[in-house]
């Protein structure tokens, strides 16, 4: 009997999904080197401490996104602009109360404490999570990849892009300037933002690491948007399946993919690693009723 | 001390500095593994070591992969090749560098590399580049004076 109460997570340890490895600086750094760190590591947050490597805060992207918005010296210490306090879990916790933590606070991390000693020993960001769901999903007897090579009949329901992706695409012009990018990504706590050209054709796409290079580069927050995006735009059809657009985002190295109708130029929502976190399964219905074995 | 040496600026696009990389070993006719970045003012403002470079190459999620066989890796390898167009030197080299002077004691050098982690070490006289030290003619200079 499948149990309703259940999901692929229950019964998952932060441990098994934290990332080991925990980029931290000391306070006094500049904004400008803590972006070699995030650039190089590819992180989206760095753990700032204090000389005795006391963990005091957080630097993310959408931080040092405010400094530029701000015009702040690039040389300010990183003090400056930190979120904190940075919040914590261990390493035994049940995966999904860390998930609620960081639902209930809106943030998209949690640092790893040894219990023992205090000393932090891991992350836990939303893409860990995708990450564990993706290798189970992959494992699967029911998986999709497997399914093909074995061309059974698919009874089982799993989910398309368009069921869990945000129905509504914000967007700026290409002849918009980046403080005005900035003011979007902001309002809408986005990661990234479509851009456009004045006939509403999608042309590039900038994500808070282009601003985070920009402002490293020196780039004047009056520039045009199309100065710093990239383009062509990541996307993926409606009514793929969500395993195979996680597939494309973890292979891809990018967050989110916009997602498209029948025609690409057509955009009808978007969807990030953090939305299939969310959804708490992995990708299809056998998840759900509990039939996946975890035990591994 | 390796009076002989390359130098990249931090407006360099990593992708050139791939190419410089190749260049400076035909050049100098060793293997080269970092180089020093320089200002416009030729003053030293970061190292950019090879271990740098592919650090930004390194997919993110790498770890999930593991058994995974149906990966277009060739695919993956072009994804990250055209990224490097877009970054600088000076966006991913090492900004707080460890230097020494053309005095510092051949031990304390040592020293410096294995506390550090560090494989070569740039020499400064009155804030200019004046060389590089590699931990390979550490070990050959004390080789020499152990044969002696």
């Amino acid at each position: 009997m499948p149990s309703s109460g259940k999901n692929t997570l229950s019964g998952l340890i932060v441990g098994q999904a934290m990332r080991h490895q925990v980029i931290q600086l000391i306070q006094d750094t500049t904004i400008a080197n803590s972006i070699n760190a995030l650039i190089k590591y590819k992180i989206n947050a760095l753990l700032t401490v204090d000389p005795a490597g006391k963990p005091i805060g957080v630097l993310s992207k959408t931080d040092i996104m405010g400094a530029y918005y701000a015009g702040l010296p690039i040389d300010s210490p990183l003090e400056d602009i930190m979120s904190k306090p940075p919040l914590f879990c261990h390493p035994e916790n049940a995966l999904e109360n860390a998930l609620q933590i960081m639902r209930s606070k809106g943030i998209y991390r949690l640092y790893v404490t040894d219990p023992e000693n205090n000393h932090v020993v891991g992350a836990l960001a939303y893409p860990d999570i995708v990450g564990l769901l993706y290798q189970f999903c992959h494992d699967c007897e029911y998986s999709h990849f497997r399914q093909k090579a074995k061309l059974k009949t698919d009874s089982i329901k799993r989910f398309s892009v368009k069921e869990i992706m945000t129905n509504e695409v914000e967007a700026v012009f290409k002849d918009d300037s980046l403080l005005q990018v900035m003011e979007e990504l902001s309002a809408y706590r986005f990661g990234a933002i479509l851009i456009k050209d004045r006939e509403d054709i999608p042309c590039g796409v900038i994500s808070k690491t282009d601003l985070v290079l920009a402002y490293k580069h020196g780039v004047d927050s009056e520039a045009l948007a199309e100065t710093v995006m990239s383009s062509p735009v990541q996307s993926c059809g409606a009514d793929e399946l969500l395993e195979d657009a996680i597939k494309k985002m973890i292979f891809s190295d990018v967050h989110r993919l916009f997602v498209h109708q029948s025609k690409p130029d057509e955009l009808v929502g978007v969807f990030s690693l953090s939305d299939a976190a969310r959804i708490h399964s992995g990708s299809c219905h056998a998840c759900i009723s509990s039939r996946i074995k975890l035990e591994t | 001390m390796s009076s002989e040496f390359h130098t990249l600026t931090s407006e360099t696009p990593v992708n050139q500095a791939v190419k410089l990389f190749k260049q400076a070993k035909k050049e100098e006719g060793r293997k080269i593994f970092g180089m020093m970045v320089i200002d416009a003012e030729e003053r030293l403002v970061g190292m950019i070591s090879m271990y740098d470079i592919l650090l930004f190459m390194r997919p993110k999620h790498t770890h999930i992969w593991g058994m995974m066989d149906d990966i277009d890796i060739a695919g993956m390898v072009d994804m990250a090749c055209k990224k490097t167009k877009s970054v600088l030197v000076g966006d991913i080299m090492t900004p707080e560098v460890i230097t020494i002077t053309p005095q510092t004691h051949i031990l304390m050098i040592l020293d410096i590399m294995i506390k550090k982690h560090v494989r070569r070490l740039p020499v400064l006289e009155n804030e200019k580049i004046a060389g590089i030290v590699y931990i390979s003619d550490l070990f050959n200079s004390l080789l020499d004076r152990f044969t002696d």
